[in-house]
């Protein structure tokens, strides 16, 4: 009964027009004749409160700033439209609907967020390039539409974690925006530029003649990108880094072509950086073994695939074993033994060098401290030990762990450890050395400012690279550099061991020259720690010690 | 801070294309646009050019520096661009824009004279100062290596 009431109310026409007047929603009535006959008060505000009645839609979207060439409603409606952009910044979509009098309803929805937040999913919020999503999405419709040739350049910034590190974020993610106009500017309007994450930037260049118009960006990006930045006061230098390839032929799919100038790209920073590369075939080849072996390197500890392996180090005037120095070795069930030229840098590059370091370490001590007191092991660290933070940490666990005296353990480092971020691996190599570990400088002469980073620490050793000691035979300079070397260390307190020797004739000659220590095939080959401890077991107990 | 005044100083390969009318057209634009610009973002200094190469000093507030730096790293017209000093600076040298031709042929000397004239180019401020008379000497450089 109340129901029925309640039904009769509203379906009185009085009732219905103030609900239709007052309503939210903009809602506009169009005469048979497509002019504006009713105009509720939310559509009223819509369209800044002009009087509205007796105009067509056409007119009074034109007065809101949306110009259309054909009547609006001239498809047949019932029809919408998704977005119309109202000259105040707005957007609203559009409905009709034809009324059973001839008449049409129309009704306005404001989109305007809904609009904009798609909009900024789509886009990189630092640079407002394009993302990587809207990226693959353009690529993939430009490819479908497969009327124009397509090229896609993938760039990497050489050198921009230098300038976040020294200068910190601010700055960087100013120069990521400059770069990113940059990229804009060189790449013109038809290019869809994208920011890929970090300081990875893709091009999707369209039309043109591929391949010579990719070849010609590449070019000029390398250029442009590489030129010096002024920011906040700053001269920046960052380079580029170009892999490029281009459809059909590098591939027909958004992500083989992604991936196949993100090869080219690797290529282009393996040969140097600031260039670019074309994709050729041949890469991706050397990429699927590389990525093999480094799946393979990846569980080598987990697998108990590594050992260590010990050559001795003898010392000269007492003709004995005073040490050993720690190398390691990976033995693959499938690969067999993969030589450390290849899979140490591979470990460098992808991180893991860090946890293999730290297990040659732990074992090396623990292995060392099988040995008689006063023979000594060397480990070799790689520069990238140095930038986890952790190292003298380890170090001083491995040391307690072990029971190790810290005067008995030695860490060899090459030049390249104090390439870069020096101050930072001279206070590191200084609290290790304050917890009474010696330090040995390796590979001497091999790099170029030896001189000076013997300046900066006080090694304990330094150690003669083995070019030289081979070279001594033949070539008189390499005589002279070990005597000089053997000289300097003298001089400055620092012990020096020649490395590589094989023949008895170098042995002559180096003792001759003044080293303190030997280390090569001729004085002992790597063997295992067990027999370490037995040649050991075997040498006569010093008289001087 | 960030308006303190600075100067900046690069040179540049001349990267026009064309004989000398060509060039004189384009160095006589750049002069024009380059006294526009950098009027309106109170940057002033001074134009060396030849068929080799441009040096430039800039002078300015730094923002208004980096952003005219900026433009001209992104100029085509302009190659392999060196920046020779960035830093910041008591006081302005050129206080107005002037631009010379910076040669050693005869003709070009002739040429492009009346563009220093009329621009009141001061051979004597770029000689004040070290940096100025590298840019000159780089600027000959670069004449003969294009030549």
């Amino acid at each position: 009964m109340v129901a029925a009431m309640q039904a009769a109310r509203f379906a009185d026409p009085a009732l219905t027009s103030v609900a239709l007047a007052e309503m939210s929603m903009p809602v506009l009535i169009l005469d048979p004749a497509g002019q504006i006959a009713f105009a509720n008060a939310s559509a009223g505000r819509l369209f800044g409160h002009a009087d509205v009645k007796g105009a067509s839609l056409n007119e009074l979207l034109a007065r809101a700033g949306v110009h259309a060439d054909t009547d609006l409603l001239a498809v047949s409606a019932p029809r919408s439209i998704p977005e119309l952009h109202l000259s105040d910044g707005r957007i609203v979509s559009l409905a009709a609907d034809v009324l059973s009098d001839g008449c049409t309803l129309i009704t306005f929805d404001d989109v305007s967020s809904r609009v904009r937040n798609a909009e900024l999913a789509r886009r990189d919020g630092l640079t407002g390039l394009a993302n990587r999503d809207t990226l693959a999405v353009g690529l993939a419709d430009t490819l479908q539409r497969g009327d124009e040739a397509v090229a896609v350049l993938c760039i990497d910034l050489d050198r921009f974690k230098a300038v976040n590190d020294s200068l910190g974020h601010p700055i960087g993610d100013a120069l990521l925006r400059r770069v990113a106009e940059r990229l804009c500017d060189a790449a013109g309007e038809d290019a869809l530029v994208a920011r890929m994450g970090g300081d990875e930037f893709a091009i999707v260049q369209r039309g043109g003649t591929q391949p010579e118009a990719a070849e010609a960006l590449a070019a000029r990006l390398v250029d442009l990108i590489g030129r010096t930045y002024v920011l906040e006061g700053h001269m920046i230098n960052v380079g580029a880094s170009v892999g490029v390839a281009v459809a059909p032929s590098d591939g027909s799919t958004a992500a083989i072509l992604l991936k196949n100038a993100d090869l080219a790209l690797y290529r282009a920073k393996f040969d140097g950086r600031g260039t670019f590369r074309f994709f050729e075939r041949e890469m991706d080849v050397r990429m699927q073994a590389r990525r093999a072996m480094e799946i393979d390197l990846r569980r080598a500890l987990a697998m108990r695939q590594f050992h260590l392996l010990y050559q001795p180090q003898v010392e000269l005037a007492g003709n004995r074993i005073v040490g050993f120095e720690a190398l390691l070795r990976w033995t693959h069930e499938t690969r067999g033994l993969v030589p450390p030229a290849e899979f140490i840098p591979l470990a460098e590059e992808i991180g893991v060098i860090g946890t293999i370091g730290e297990w040659v370490l732990r074992t090396a001590c623990v292995e060392a401290a099988t040995w008689p007191e006063g023979v000594s092991v060397a480990v070799n660290l790689s520069p990238v030990q140095f930038h986890s933070g952790k190292l003298v940490e380890t170090v001083a666990s491995a040391l307690a762990h072990s029971g190790l005296a810290p005067d008995r353990l030695e860490l060899e480092i090459t030049e390249g450890a104090l390439l870069n971020d020096t101050e930072a691996v001279l206070v590191a190599l200084n609290r290790l050395r304050a917890i009474g570990v010696r330090i040995s400088m390796d590979d001497f002469g091999t790099g170029y400012s030896s001189l000076s980073y013997l300046q900066k620490f006080p090694f304990d050793k330094i150690k003669i690279d083995q070019s030289f000691i081979r070279g001594m035979g033949d070539n008189p300079e390499c005589g002279a550099i070990v005597r000089a070397v053997a000289g300097l260390g003298a001089s400055l307190g620092m012990k020096t061991t020649a490395e590589g020797v094989e023949t008895a004739e170098q042995l002559a000659a180096i003792r001759a020259e003044g080293c303190c220590e030997v280390q090569g095939y001729l004085t002992g080959r790597p063997i295992s720690a067990t027999d370490a401890a037995s040649l050991l077991a075997a040498q006569p107990t010093h008289s001087a010690s | 801070m960030s308006d303190d005044l600075h100067r900046l100083v690069y040179y540049s390969r001349n990267r026009i294309r064309g004989d000398a009318d060509v060039q004189a057209a384009a160095m006589r634009g750049i002069l024009a646009t380059s006294r526009q610009n950098n009027a309106r973002a109170e940057v002033s200094g001074a134009l060396m050019f030849n068929a080799g190469c441009f040096g430039q000093v800039l002078e300015g507030p730094r923002r208004a520096i980096e952003t005219t730096f900026e433009r001209i790293q992104r100029d085509p017209r302009h190659g392999e661009v060196s920046l020779l000093a960035f830093e910041p600076t008591p006081a302005r040298s050129f206080a107005n824009w002037s631009m010379a031709f910076v040669g050693t042929k005869a003709e070009d000397a002739e040429r492009y004279g009346d563009i220093a004239r009329d621009s009141g180019f001061d051979p004597s401020l770029m000689s004040a100062d070290t940096l100025y008379s590298t840019l000159e000497r780089l600027a000959i450089e670069e004449e003969r290596f294009a030549a």
